[in-house]
């Protein structure tokens, strides 16, 4: 689960706060309880300047037989959401760090450009026909014909804004992903862990590029920082950080699946109600889960998933062909560490999802502080087939590749 | 919207290597300039830099390169930093050990500051000895006006805070805290 953030202290904030001395706590503590006080649990930050990768224990990564998983460009401060060119760019965001980066491959060797600088939270990219859609934490922007020229980029155009008129101090950075309608998928987080979250936030909503029109898809979701499209069935399917401080193994963050053709506004629970059947202990007192949608799967407590990309590539075998992989960031707020991998989600003949490892052996000792030496944030499958995830800890690019 | 024109390569894969305390005492005799012999500061304005968690140091010198956080002296300094010159710069300070600070509090700030620590959530970060960890700064035995400095600035906003967690926790503090904090955080030994 991310750590909130805070920026200054907005009006909104304070009110989420009213229960405790305002402004004592950092954000990511709002929603302890009283016994938890002495907690030493914390979120981790990245190391903004980058680790190289011979410091790192490359060799206990683990993939299945036949995958091979290998350092594919490092140097880019808090490497976080990927986007692909047309023409083999790969740009990389963060959260922290204010910059996008675009990696350039010349002749196998990756070269780390620095973008654009200066933006609010550009954690969300998208890269669409020459058009980069970038979102920051207010605003949504395009920037068309980049990948041409990466050295003096375009001027952006807005395509839509005030999209944070509470300056929220939590969950404020946005994912995005472009829908088969040619719509803008992206988050509105909870303004805190577990709070009573305002008009518009806690939520999926969608923009038309076209028009800037934006729509609600779902609410009730405390913060997605990861959404794809099923390459079949066109549905949306997205990640959501279930809420802190119910324990080590209370909630689960979860998997959701909304149908494009559905109409309305799915409300997954929050705050009210977590991974569809647990109550919350504050909120959920006068609602009942069945109110409110399920999740499509439970994906571990406290674990953290980020990007979430469906596989439709050629390389690797038939089986993944559909399959959702789904980068795991956390855990921070559990005694015992859990999570820090990549994971593979099947589904049956029915559709049911499974889940099963991918890549693990960044969990070097769970009960550690940091537990970790690496963190999984966002996927990308390559024009080969090949699939990349970032790892904003380090700030490096990984490569997953198959051959028989 | 500002941005960056042409820009040069940051780095090459592979190209890099990793980070190296001796190779950072030998890019460090612009540093200690200021921040004193083996960033061990003579300066109460100015912070040391000795036994201070190697990720904060990286961090903060990201942070003044990327003109997130602005100084005078520091921005011109960092300006042409490459991420390996910082990750070896942090590797040699934080590898050196810091001496019993001369600065004394005074004595009625022991219970007190001790107690502001607690009330502030200041242990939970800067750990129960306030000496840092990971990207979190040793408080213990820092310079006492850098302290007190940099407090007001947070409780400003006007410091930058890569996570906000720091202007959050400042909030609630109002200037005798600081005064107390500042004095009792500057005597406490570092190591």
């Amino acid at each position: 689960m991310r750590p909130l953030i805070a920026v200054a202290v907005a009006s909104v904030f304070a009110a989420a706060h009213a229960q405790q001395p305002a402004g004592e706590a950092p954000p990511w503590k709002q929603g302890m309880n009283p016994e938890q006080a002495s907690s030493t649990l914390h979120p981790f930050a990245p190391h903004m300047t980058g680790r190289d990768a011979k410091e790192l224990p490359l060799n206990t990564l683990k993939v299945p037989a036949g995958f091979k998983v290998e350092v594919w460009a490092e140097g880019i401060p808090e490497a976080r959401s990927l986007a692909l060119g047309d023409k083999g760019t790969v740009f990389v965001s963060n959260r922290l760090a204010k910059n996008v980066y675009a990696v350039v491959d010349k002749g196998g060797k990756r070269e780390v450009k620095t973008i654009l600088k200066g933006l609010n939270a550009p954690n969300g990219i998208v890269f669409s026909k020459g058009t980069l859609f970038l979102a920051e934490r207010d605003k949504i922007s395009r920037y068309d014909g980049i990948e041409d020229q990466l050295d003096n980029p375009p001027q952006p155009k807005v395509v839509v804004d005030n999209l944070d008129p509470t300056k929220q101090a939590g969950h404020f950075w946005k994912y995005l992903a472009l829908g088969p309608d040619g719509k803008l998928y992206f988050n509105i987080g909870s303004p805190g862990n577990i709070v009573m979250p305002s008009y518009m936030q806690a939520s999926v909503m969608r923009v038309d590029p076209k028009d800037g029109k934006l729509e609600t898809v779902a609410i009730g979701v405390r913060n997605s920082v990861g959404m794809d499209f099923d390459p079949k069935t066109k549905d949306l399917w997205f990640t959501n950080h279930a809420r802190d401080w119910l324990g080590d193994d209370s909630p689960n963050d979860t998997l959701h699946h909304v149908s494009l053709k559905s109409k309305g506004v799915t409300n997954f629970g929050y705050p009210f109600c977590h991974q569809g059947d647990t109550p919350d202990p504050e909120y959920g007192k006068d609602r009942s889960c069945k109110e409110f949608a399920k999740p499509a799967l439970k994906l571990g407590t406290h674990i953290a998933p980020l990007g979430a990309k469906f596989y439709t590539g050629k390389m690797f075998p038939a089986e993944y062909q559909g399959n959702l992989f789904i980068a795991m960031h956390g855990s921070w707020n559990r005694t015992v560490k859990q999570g820090y991998n990549v994971m593979r989600v099947s589904f049956d003949a029915k559709g049911n999802p499974k889940m099963q490892p991918f890549v693990t052996g960044f969990l070097a000792d769970e009960k550690a502080d940091p537990p970790m030496w690496g963190r999984p944030v966002d996927l990308l499958v390559m024009k080969d087939g090949s699939m990349l995830f970032s790892d904003d800890y380090n700030g490096i690019l990984y490569r997953v590749s198959y051959s028989k | 919207m500002k941005r960056l024109l042409a820009v040069a390569a940051l780095a090459l894969a592979g190209a890099a290597t990793a980070a190296d305390p001796a190779a950072g005492k030998a890019k460090a005799a612009a540093c200690v300039q200021c921040h004193g012999p083996e960033g061990n500061s003579q300066n109460p304005a100015i912070p040391s830099l000795a036994s201070q968690p190697a990720q904060m140091i990286a961090t903060q010198l990201f942070q003044f390169r990327e003109g997130n956080r602005k100084d005078p002296q520091m921005s011109p300094m960092a300006a042409n930093l490459s991420n390996a010159d910082m990750n070896d710069l942090a590797a040699y300070f934080a590898s050196v050990k810091a001496p019993l600070p001369a600065y004394r509090s005074r004595p009625e700030s022991a219970a007190a500051g001790a107690e502001l620590t607690k009330k502030n959530n200041c242990v939970q970060c800067h750990g129960p000895a306030l000496r840092g960890q990971q990207h979190i700064p040793r408080l213990a035995g820092q310079q006492h006006d850098y302290l007190l400095a940099q407090l007001r600035l947070f409780k400003a906003s006007k410091r930058a805070d890569m996570d906000g967690n720091m202007t959050s926790a400042a909030q609630g503090l109002n200037e005798q805290d600081i005064d107390v904090l500042a004095d009792y955080l500057a005597g406490l030994p570092a190591n």
